[in-house]
């Protein structure tokens, strides 16, 4: 099999690309690594216990960024016991500063991963084959926050001050290219909060579930502005996988999608557990950060679409907008722009999702 | 002429038949085994993506060149002066030397954030880490050039009873000019990888951006042939700095060192 082959180049590949850009702009401070690093530790334990039972089907999960509430169901899935339920025993990996997903996806080294829309539609312009089966944030977190002090309402009120913000995000790119920013220095975010407190005119990417928590809990007065209030939202946390899979094991993506589905509901209700699995992973992520996080995300799972089709839904028109945004702010060329096999609900339908659920009788 | 054409077909023709071989070798491979864009561009792509993208390549090394020079050319001042300070005793030598190995052993990449914090975003940000990558190289030479003397024609500047600064102006200093050519050819280097990991922390501001951008950015989305040309201009930028440091440091050789490549023109 061609992608077999290929394996060991997405490796080289992976390694290569988290050597050279280790330190890139998003990257939080030294100390976050090192308990990355501990980190990998707590999951191997946590496993070995699952990989006792040999019944279950061995799935990797790997993840775009250090455990966040923003994986929150995820983990609810793992922690609850859905996906063993469901007989799979899933490895989540936790990811870190520009975690190649979709390559590790594409190339097979992983089973599933997680990642935002916009790099979905990158990887398959460059020829990865990588799907999007469930999009569990219909509304992206990601926001920008201003003193609120600094009278800014909107986004068109950005002008003479510091922006902190990612030099490689869809989003950013598509700030730059819509707003004027008249007077407006953008350097590259730097993972935390440090500046924003002590700047009373800097501005700074961040999660709205994240960030603004924390700059409040160090005495800030954060105002935030969301992304997606200026129309730009790409799905965020999105279940990927190889399009290979769809086909071949159509049955294992069923599972997975389901179960995670499951975790997602339990994660809106009752999210303690995963949230002590995810500190546990993570301990730069207190509990009351992923405490507020959980609470945070409710309306952006469960926007109106959502409340009607269910968890993790996606439509066409979204997928097309997201398209037809990338390429107004040239960030993707014109032919190269194909939602065509970049998504599909079929994984979802609710009777596949009731007969996945082995607690529910089959009829 | 003669000599121009042979130069031309000797030193020239080689790399260059090389360079062909690699791309039709790269072209083959990828069209061969089908290797899927987002692992492996083509040249053609690269190439592509270097035309379309030429005006942001252009100004973009342009941007990195001068941080990387103005780096470079702080690391030459500060280290020479170094040097200087560290061959007037051996105590001073002793006592500073070891945080200027610091600074060789110092991970880059993890302290550039904090450098960032110190300089502030932008050019100077970039400098700054330019500078500490690329002063290392400088001092180690200077020091090692300004110390390494004969003994035998210290001790004959000793009989004609001759001051420190004429020690150091007649004997050390053309010493240590070798030396220190040394020193920048490993240090130009440094300065081009020091300016790309410095911007990658502290940017250039909204509008202005250099290769360490270009390259994050373009890896970001999976773009890789645009990011293989930002690659390949870096790379040209620190061939075209080596250059220039190289036959400035023939010319200075030449001129007042005894190492210096000498011409055929003096006939016994």
């Amino acid at each position: 099999m061609n992608s077999n082959r290929f394996a060991w180049i997405a490796n080289l590949t992976a390694i290569l690309f988290a050597v050279s850009l280790a330190g890139c702009g998003k990257s939080p401070a030294p100390a976050a690594k090192v308990s990355h690093a501990g980190a990998d530790h707590h999951a191997q334990v946590a496993d070995e216990e699952e990989q006792a039972d040999p019944t279950l089907t061995a799935v990797t999960l790997q993840l775009n960024w250090f455990p966040e509430a923003e994986h929150g169901g995820y983990f609810a899935a793992l922690v609850h016991g859905y996906y063993r339920e469901a007989g799979l025993n899933v490895r989540i990996l936790p990811g870190g500063a520009d975690t190649p997903v979709v390559q590790q996806v594409a190339g097979r080294a992983v089973t599933f991963g997680i990642i935002n829309a916009d790099k979905i539609l990158f990887g398959r312009a460059a020829q990865a084959p990588v799907v999007a089966v469930m999009a569990p944030l219909q509304v992206s977190p990601r926001c920008l926050i201003v003193h609120k002090s600094s009278g800014i309402k909107d986004f068109d009120d950005l002008k003479n001050m510091t922006l902190a913000m990612s030099n490689v995000d869809a989003f950013a790119n598509y700030l730059r290219y819509k707003l004027p920013l008249p007077g407006v220095k953008i350097v590259p975010y730097a993972g935390n909060v440090a500046q924003f407190l002590i700047d009373k005119h800097y501005a700074q990417q961040g999660y709205v579930f994240s960030e603004p928590f924390v700059a409040r809990k160090k005495g800030g007065d954060p105002k935030v502005l969301m992304v997606s209030d200026m129309g730009f939202n790409p799905y965020t946390s999105v279940l990927i996988t190889h399009d290979d899979q769809l086909e071949e094991h159509a049955s294992i993506v069923r599972k997975m999608v389901a179960a995670s589905v499951r975790g997602w509901e339990k994660y809106l209700e009752e999210p303690q557990q995963a949230n002590e699995r995810i500190h546990k992973m993570n301990p730069e992520m207190d509990l009351d950060v992923l405490a507020y996080g959980a609470e945070t995300l409710k309306p952006l799972v469960m926007d109106q679409v959502a409340e009607q089709r269910g968890v993790g839904i996606m439509t066409r028109a979204r997928w097309q907008a997201l398209s037809d945004q990338l390429v107004e702010s040239k960030q993707l060329k014109p032919a190269q722009a194909d939602i065509a096999g970049a998504f599909t609900n079929r994984f979802l339908r609710p009777e596949e999702r009731d007969a996945s659920r082995p607690q529910t009788k089959r009829e | 002429m003669i000599r121009a054409r042979n130069w031309v077909l000797g030193t020239m023709l080689p790399p260059a038949v090389f360079f062909a071989l690699v791309v039709l070798l790269w072209q083959l491979a990828t069209s061969v085994w089908k290797l899927p864009t987002y692992l492996v561009p083509t040249p053609l792509e690269v190439f592509e993506a270097g035309q379309e993208h030429f005006a942001d390549l252009l100004a973009a090394t342009r941007l990195t060149g001068a941080g990387a020079l103005a780096g470079f050319a702080l690391a030459l001042v500060f280290g020479t002066a170094t040097g200087l300070l560290f061959a007037q005793s051996r105590i001073i030598e002793r006592s500073l030397y070891p945080y200027a190995i610091f600074l060789q052993t110092v991970p880059i990449v993890a302290i550039a954030p904090v450098i960032v914090m110190w300089f502030g975003h932008g050019f100077s940000g970039v400098v700054a880490v330019s500078f500490i990558l690329s002063l290392f190289p400088i001092i180690t030479n200077a020091t090692a050039g300004l110390t390494t003397i004969d003994a035998n024609l210290l001790e004959l500047f000793e009989v004609y009873d001759a001051g420190a600064l004429a020690v150091l102006w007649k004997l050390r200093l053309p010493n240590a000019v070798g030396y220190l050519v040394t020193g920048a050819k490993i240090s130009c280097g440094l300065s081009v990888i020091g300016a790309i990991v410095g911007e990658i922390s502290a940017g250039f501001g909204s509008q202005s951006f250099g290769l360490g951008y270009v390259i994050t950015a373009a890896t970001g989305k999976l773009d890789t042939a645009y990011a293989f040309a930002a690659i390949l201009c870096s790379t040209l930028l620190s061939l075209a700095i080596f250059t220039a440091v190289t036959l400035l440091g023939n010319w200075i050789l030449a001129r007042w060192h005894v190492s210096g490549p000498r011409r055929a023109t003096v006939k016994p």
